[in-house]
């Protein structure tokens, strides 16, 4: 199962700057989150990439991605309708391919090289289904996330069966039906915002779209449950970390990300230890206690 | 062969593994069940089997308890380590028992040792279960992470987006209603649905469930879910909690308060607010801010309010009306905060089971305790509620046989048709009897029963399953003639084989009654649960029903009235209206601005509100308040509101006038003394007398006895001193006196029955009372010697006008001799005790530690009720009470001089000048009785008093004989300068009498002569009484209040004790031990069911002629 095609939502109307916004990469080049975003899937052997996105917005897009720009399809969600029906606004786009989806919001930092897009698409090519990243997290982050439940697939370390998916579960929901041999007590695989899904994502969606209609909140995580009874579904502990950018200081936090673990980590380090020394030792600007 | 009891326990096969305990003992020796006890002691020690292990502790208390003694050349005397009893007291079984062995293997067995290591057996394997049940709640799937959570930014839960809408930034918050139904158990389950059995014997564990709304007939219109839970989020970053049904509400703060369960009456708000997760039982202690918390879970700067409203159900109903609130209050609490899928409506299977789980853990946080099938009310309809085997993978599976939580199947329309369930509650009439009963004993007793496989207890529990099946099948049929058939066989069948103490005099008053008024119409009656006397039913022919009714509700009221100084009424018995709710429980959000909250709400904080500078109320409560005054001209509910308010909003001073006038009069009528009165509370307050100033001076020298100290009342009484005393008897030369001015604090915790008159225990096919039991021992003394004995029972102001007019009724029970009463003439008013003696008691005296949770729970219960004595004023007269509650008897001493003081003995002495002898005893020791030979031995001896002593048990606290600096005497336990001084006695007192009169009145200066001279009389009694020192002691007294609530304070009275008579110098004093079973004492409810066990009743019972 070879992975060609990426959808990225970026269409929420408080979230649709933000893949706008300006970083610098580990490269040190000057980029916006939609360029970091689209090499990611790039690297991992992408060749079409579609970007849903709130309509109106597509010529701030097409300056944001630079050179990437002749690369991509934009498509408007014309209705805000939902995160589920985003993605099924790029239906025609994926056709009956499995495609790579990712979140406009996040940047990703991988640990060993290896792009977290890469590993989701190999596993994906090697598993033949669909593959969803996910990252262990403590039980008080739940309220902000999609979590699955499943068992370890035997002989692997960071592969999945998944068996049930819950968006945004209680603790307790968490407890009864989410716990995963293996992992810390208080902790559920939650979405990492990265997918590898099957043509049959998008026909669970149409029957979702059909049967919510106008009133819309149509979501992804009941129609990832539904796809985890219809086939195989896994879920990877890709190796890297996300960094959410529509959080409070999360764009300062992912550009430090990126930064640390990039070429000019010697100078952001230089410059960070700088601003502290100076804050701490200049009277005028200590903080107050 | 005969398999040993460690095969009993682990035999896989049921034939083996329910074989009982009591077939094995009959057949071994002595040795044998020695030899067994240190099999079993060893086989515990090494088994990881958790039930295995009980199993073999309740062999081994049962051992001790029942069989060791029985068996003949078993020793009598020994000796307790007080060390031991020290590790007993801190829940330190482990090495309590340890001592214990030790002991017995230096200087081998005795019935004292065996006491102390059955109980110590005893409460290990309690202690085992209740920590296995608590593990389990905390391990239930969804209940571990509320574990976890120590700060509040972890705190994973939100309160819902639609609790925080509303119109304007002006307008209250929605409110969230919860209603619930409450259950009642179709079946009685023989307690099945007890934890320790549902989770070893699953099988077995069975109960038909019905949730039911209620309505108290004559008083309310319609049956409706008598719970009610409510939730809203309010404008202040506070904790609201109000009960409506408890008229309490208090705004929290902090977050150690939430933890704090006996401070208020909010113990149950609060254990719902941890057991939802709002407050996660984890962040207990963690000193954390609650403000920080509350942010989290609703934003900055806004709170919560809880409420819960009972609609005027009593308490002690066996509805499980308190647990079903609980689950109300959970319920709300999750929905609210999105852990149920449906903010409103009726809740799913796997929802009602999460609340269920929360429920128990609730129970287990507050120190309260229900069965499993309490929350049933959280169902719809009509359910069987089955215990479930644990399998791999359950958090119980290895450790118990069955699963914490059981599973519940709802009845469909083929099992229970509509029509069944429409005639079912055509035929029933459920009643609140009115009495008020601590069941905590009857599981205990329950349990015990079921992990020994007691036979006949063990065959009633497969009778009772068999009595399930046909309930089952007459609902299928609709029969429910047939239905109230089972149910009565139920009741008079298993349910009183298993525990007899379940029924009492006053439910079969009532059968009776009712079945001669309704004879073939009367199809049965239905124990509720627990206990009878409070929730019961009564199953009638459908056409005579409204009748029933109201036939019941006369039938109860009268027998109430007969009763009511014999048995612990709380209420006025109520019968109920009820229906069978089919949608279990069920939440509505309504509008904040409608006044959605129960009536009674409003007119408990409205008046506060009303006198507080408006500025100073939230912009929310002012447009409460506005919204409020509006329902209240348009809403017929709240049309009395206005009226209400303006009661309560003026200073209320009418009825506690009453109170002190109707105190004062009684004080007046009883002879109460002013002067020593001031008197004692001047010494009191200073901290001349206390509860550290009643022991003897430390330098005190206490031992045991001596050899010939005591005379051997058992193998020493010869035939000559049994003809000796029989020729006295025939003489009429012996009366017998009977103190019976108590109203039995410890057998009812202080609900203030005659315990005289209380009917204990089915004796001879009927209930007796006490003093029934004391007149049939003098009847078959008086049949064996010829002559009828005087008998005497002096009374208090308490006891003598309910003992008279109840004797008159029973025709003084048919004693053909003379019965006399002794009214007494001596009454002291109780007081609010000293901090310091609080303190005393609880912090300086060894103390029973509870439970790790139940000790909390004590704990806050004892900082409030110090609270409570300190703004009361200590050393202030107690009279917040009703005016019975207030006086005090002042100690047993009085009672004999009473028989001088008030003419008894001098008109007893001119009609039977030949009377020599007086036999004086304890109302609760029934075993004594006017016995020839120990008469013969009181004579031949020539003694003032011969005392009888028994041998010592590990329960008999409270003194003994002993040697005090060289003189034999009683030592009362509140007089042992040394805890430790008490273990060193090997013997206790009986508090059983022989009176040599002449001898005695010579000690008050007095003869026969001037005994009618009252001056001389009164001269005398004051001169003894100044030489007997004063006791203060603390007293539980109840109080009483809205629909069967009761408090419990500890209050302050002074005693004198007969026993200190034998530390006079010139009354010469023998002491004779005499058996356990005549001389032990029958102090607390809790005793009972060892006592029918241990031969004790049997005895008591040859003991008497009944007619």
């Amino acid at each position: 199962m070879k992975t060609t095609k990426a959808v990225i939502t970026a269409a929420a109307r408080k979230q649709r700057t933000l893949p706008l916004q300006t970083l610098i990469d580990r490269d040190g080049e000057q980029k916006s989150v939609l360029c970091i975003i689209v090499e990611e899937a790039l690297r991992a052997g992408i060749e079409d990439i579609c970007v849903v996105l709130y309509p109106g917005d597509e010529e701030a897009y097409r300056e944001a991605a630079g050179d990437h720009a002749g690369r991509l399809r934009f498509v408007p969600q014309r209705e805000p309708l939902g995160y589920g029906h985003a993605i099924y606004c790029a239906r025609e786009f994926v056709g009956d391919a499995p495609f790579l989806h990712m979140v406009g919001d996040h940047v990703y930092v991988s640990g060993d090289g290896k792009g977290c897009a890469l590993q989701l698409v190999e596993a994906a090519e090697a598993h033949a289904c669909s593959v969803s990243g996910v990252q262990p997290t403590r039980e008080n982050l739940l309220p902000y996330f999609g979590a699955v439940g499943g068992q370890r697939v035997p002989g692997t370390k960071s592969l999945y069966q998944i068996e049930r998916v819950l968006e945004k579960p209680t603790p307790t929901e968490a407890e009864q039906s989410l716990m995963v041999p293996g992992l810390r007590a208080g902790h559920y695989l939650c979405f990492f915002g990265m997918h590898v899904l099957t043509p049959t994502v998008m026909e669970i969606l149409e029957r979702h779209v059909a049967a919510q209609g106008k009133q819309g909140g149509i979501q992804l995580s009941p129609v990832l449950a539904e796809l985890a009874e219809r086939e195989r579904y896994l879920a990877l502990e890709a190796q890297g970390r996300r960094y959410p950018v529509d959080v409070r200081y999360g764009l300062l936090t992912a550009q430090l990300a990126l930064a640390l673990s990039g070429q000019d980590r010697e100078e952001v380090l230089t410059g960070l230890l700088e601003l502290l020394a100076q804050r701490e030792l200049s009277p005028a600007t200590a903080p107050q206690a | 062969m005969t398999p040993r009891l460690t095969d009993i326990i682990t035999a896989a096969e049921p034939e083996v593994r329910n074989r009982s305990l009591d077939a094995f003992c009959r057949a071994a020796s002595l040795e044998e069940l020695l030899a067994e006890c240190a099999r079993l002691d060893a086989f515990r020690r090494a088994s990881d089997n958790l039930y295995e292990r009980v199993r073999a502790c309740f062999f081994l208390y049962a051992l001790h308890r029942f069989h060791l003694p029985e068996k003949p050349g078993f020793p009598i005397n020994g000796r307790i380590p007080f060390e031991g009893y020290l590790h007993l007291l801190e829940r330190r079984f482990e090495e309590a028992i340890g001592l214990f062995l030790k002991m017995q293997a230096e200087n081998g067995p005795s019935d004292t040792l065996s006491s102390a290591l059955a109980a110590a057996y005893h409460r290990l394997a309690f202690q085992t279960l209740a920590d296995q049940v608590r593990r389990s709640v905390r391990s239930v799937r969804g209940n571990q992470w509320m574990f976890r959570v120590g700060h509040p930014h972890d705190q994973p839960l939100r309160v819902r987006p639609e609790l925080l809408k509303r119109p304007s930034a002006e307008a209250p918050f929605p409110v969230l209603k919860e209603a619930t139904p409450v259950r009642m158990d179709l079946t009685h389950s023989a307690w099945s649905d007890i934890f320790f059995l549902g989770m070893d014997y699953p099988e077995g564990a069975r109960v038909l469930n019905v949730s039911i709304d209620l309505a108290v007939r004559g008083r309310d219109s319609d049956p409706r879910p008598p719970v009610e839970a409510y939730f809203r989020v309010l404008d202040e970053p506070v904790l609201r909690l109000a009960s409506v049904d408890l008229a309490t509400t208090a705004d929290i703060t902090d977050l150690s308060e939430v933890f704090d369960f006996a401070r208020d009456y909010l113990g149950l708000l609060k254990a719902a607010l941890i057991a939802s997760g709002l407050v996660p039982p984890g962040i207990e202690g963690s000193e954390q801010s609650l403000t920080d918390l509350l942010a989290r879970l609703v934003g900055p700067g806004h709170g919560i309010e809880l409420i819960s409203n009972v609609n005027g159900i009593p308490k002690g109903s066996r509805l499980a009306v308190s647990t079903n609130l609980l689950a109300a209050l959970i319920a709300v609490c999750m929905r609210a905060t999105g852990q149920m899928k449906s903010l409103e409506g009726p809740l799913e299977e796997s929802e009602r089971r999460v609340v269920a789980a929360r429920a128990i853990l609730g129970e287990w946080l507050a120190g309260s305790g229900g069965g499993w099938q309490d929350s049933g009310g959280v169902w719809p309809g009509i359910k069987l509620i089955q215990g479930q085997v644990a399998e791999e993978g359950d958090p119980e599976y290895g450790i118990s046989r069955g699963r914490l939580l059981p599973a519940h199947h709802i009845l469909d329309k083929t099992e229970a048709s509509p029509e069944t369930r429409q005639k079912l509650q055509e035929s029933l009439v459920l009643v609140h009897g009115g009495m008020a009963q601590n069941v905590g004993p009857i599981l205990e007793m329950v349990t015990e029963k079921y992990l020994l496989r007691s036979e006949a207890e063990w065959t009633a529990r497969q009778e009772a399953r068999q009595i399930l099946d046909a309930i089952l099948a007459h609902l299928r049929t609709g029969d429910i003639a047939a239905i109230g058939a089972t149910t009565t066989r139920n009741f008079f069948g298993p349910i009183q084989t298993i525990v007899p103490w379940a029924s009492n005099l006053y439910t079969e008053t009532l059968i009776s009654e009712v079945g001669q008024v309704f004879g073939e119409d009367f199809w049965g009656f239905w124990m509720l649960g627990g206990m009878s006397g409070g929730g019961m039913g009564f199953i009638f022919a459908p056409h005579r029903k409204a009748e029933a009714q109201e036939r019941l509700q006369r039938i109860m009221s009268g027998a109430r009235k007969r009763f009511e100084n014999a048995l612990p009424f709380a209420m006025e018995p109520v019968v109920y209206d009820f229906a069978i709710n089919e949608r279990g429980t069920y939440a509505q959000l309504l509008p904040g601005d409608a006044a959605p909250l129960p009536p009674d709400y409003y007119a408990q904080t409205v008046p506060h509100l009303v006198r507080l500078d408006p500025r100073r109320l939230t912009a929310a409560r002012r447009a409460e308040l506005d919204a409020f005054g509006a329902a209240c001209h348009k809403r017929p509910e709240l049309s009395g509101m206005v009226q209400t308010l303006f009661d309560r909003l003026l200073p209320r001073v009418r009825g506690e006038e009453g109170v002190g006038q109707d105190l004062a009069s009684l004080l007046t009528d009883y002879g109460f003394d002013p002067v020593q009165h001031e008197q004692i509370r001047s010494d009191l307050k200073s901290g001349r007398i206390g509860l550290a100033q009643n022991r003897l001076p430390v330098s005190s020298d206490i031992r045991d006895v001596e050899p010939g100290d005591v005379y051997d009342g058992v193998g020493g009484l010869t035939e000559e001193m049994r003809a000796l005393g029989l020729n006295a008897l025939a003489e009429g030369a012996v009366a017998v006196v009977s103190l019976a001015a108590g109203v039995g604090s410890r057998w009812t915790q202080g609900a203030g029955v005659v315990k005289a008159l209380h009917p204990f225990a089915r004796l001879g096919g009927r209930h007796r009372t006490f003093i029934e039991t004391h007149l049939a021992k003098s009847r078959r003394i008086g049949r064996m010697c010829g002559r009828f004995l005087p008998h005497i029972f002096t009374t208090s102001y308490l006891t003598h006008a309910p003992i008279e007019s109840y004797l008159a009724a029973e025709a003084n029970y048919g004693y053909d001799g003379q019965l006399i009463l002794s009214p007494g003439r001596a009454i002291g008013l109780r007081l609010v005790p000293m901090v310091r003696d609080l303190r005393f008691a609880w912090e300086e005296m060894p103390q029973q530690v509870l439970d790790e949770q139940a000790q909390k729970v004590r704990a806050s219960l004892h900082a409030a009720l110090i609270a409570w004595a300190r703004d009361a004023g200590e050393g202030s007269d107690y009279t917040d009470n009703i005016p019975s509650q207030c006086l005090h008897p002042v100690g047993h001493w009085y009672e004999v001089p009473n028989l001088l003081k008030n003419g008894t003995l001098a008109r007893l002495l001119a009609e039977q000048p030949q009377l020599k002898y007086l036999l004086v005893h304890n109302i609760d020791t029934l075993g004594a009785d006017a016995d020839p030979a120990l008469l013969g031995l009181h004579i031949q001896r020539g003694s003032a008093l011969t005392v009888e002593v028994t041998p010592r048990r590990l329960e008999d606290r409270g003194g003994g004989l002993a040697r005090v600096d060289g003189r034999l005497r009683l030592v009362e336990g509140l007089a042992m300068p040394r805890e430790e001084d008490e273990f060193q006695l090997s013997y206790y007192n009986s508090s059983t009498t022989w009176v040599t009169i002449d001898a005695l009145l010579a000690v008050f200066g007095l003869t026969r002569d001037t005994l009618s001279e009252e001056a001389a009389v009164t001269a005398g009694i004051r001169t003894v009484a100044a030489r007997m020192p004063t006791y203060v002691t603390l007293k539980d007294v109840k109080k009483r209040w809205g629909h069967g609530h009761e408090d419990v304070f500890p209050v302050a009275q002074f005693e004198k004790l007969w026993g200190d008579m034998t530390a006079l110098p010139e009354l010469e004093c023998r002491f004779v031990a005499v058996p356990r079973l005549r001389g032990q004492q029958l102090k607390e409810q809790a005793q009972l069911d060892g006592w029918l066990r241990d031969g004790s009743a049997a005895y008591v019972e040859s003991l008497c002629a009944w007619s």
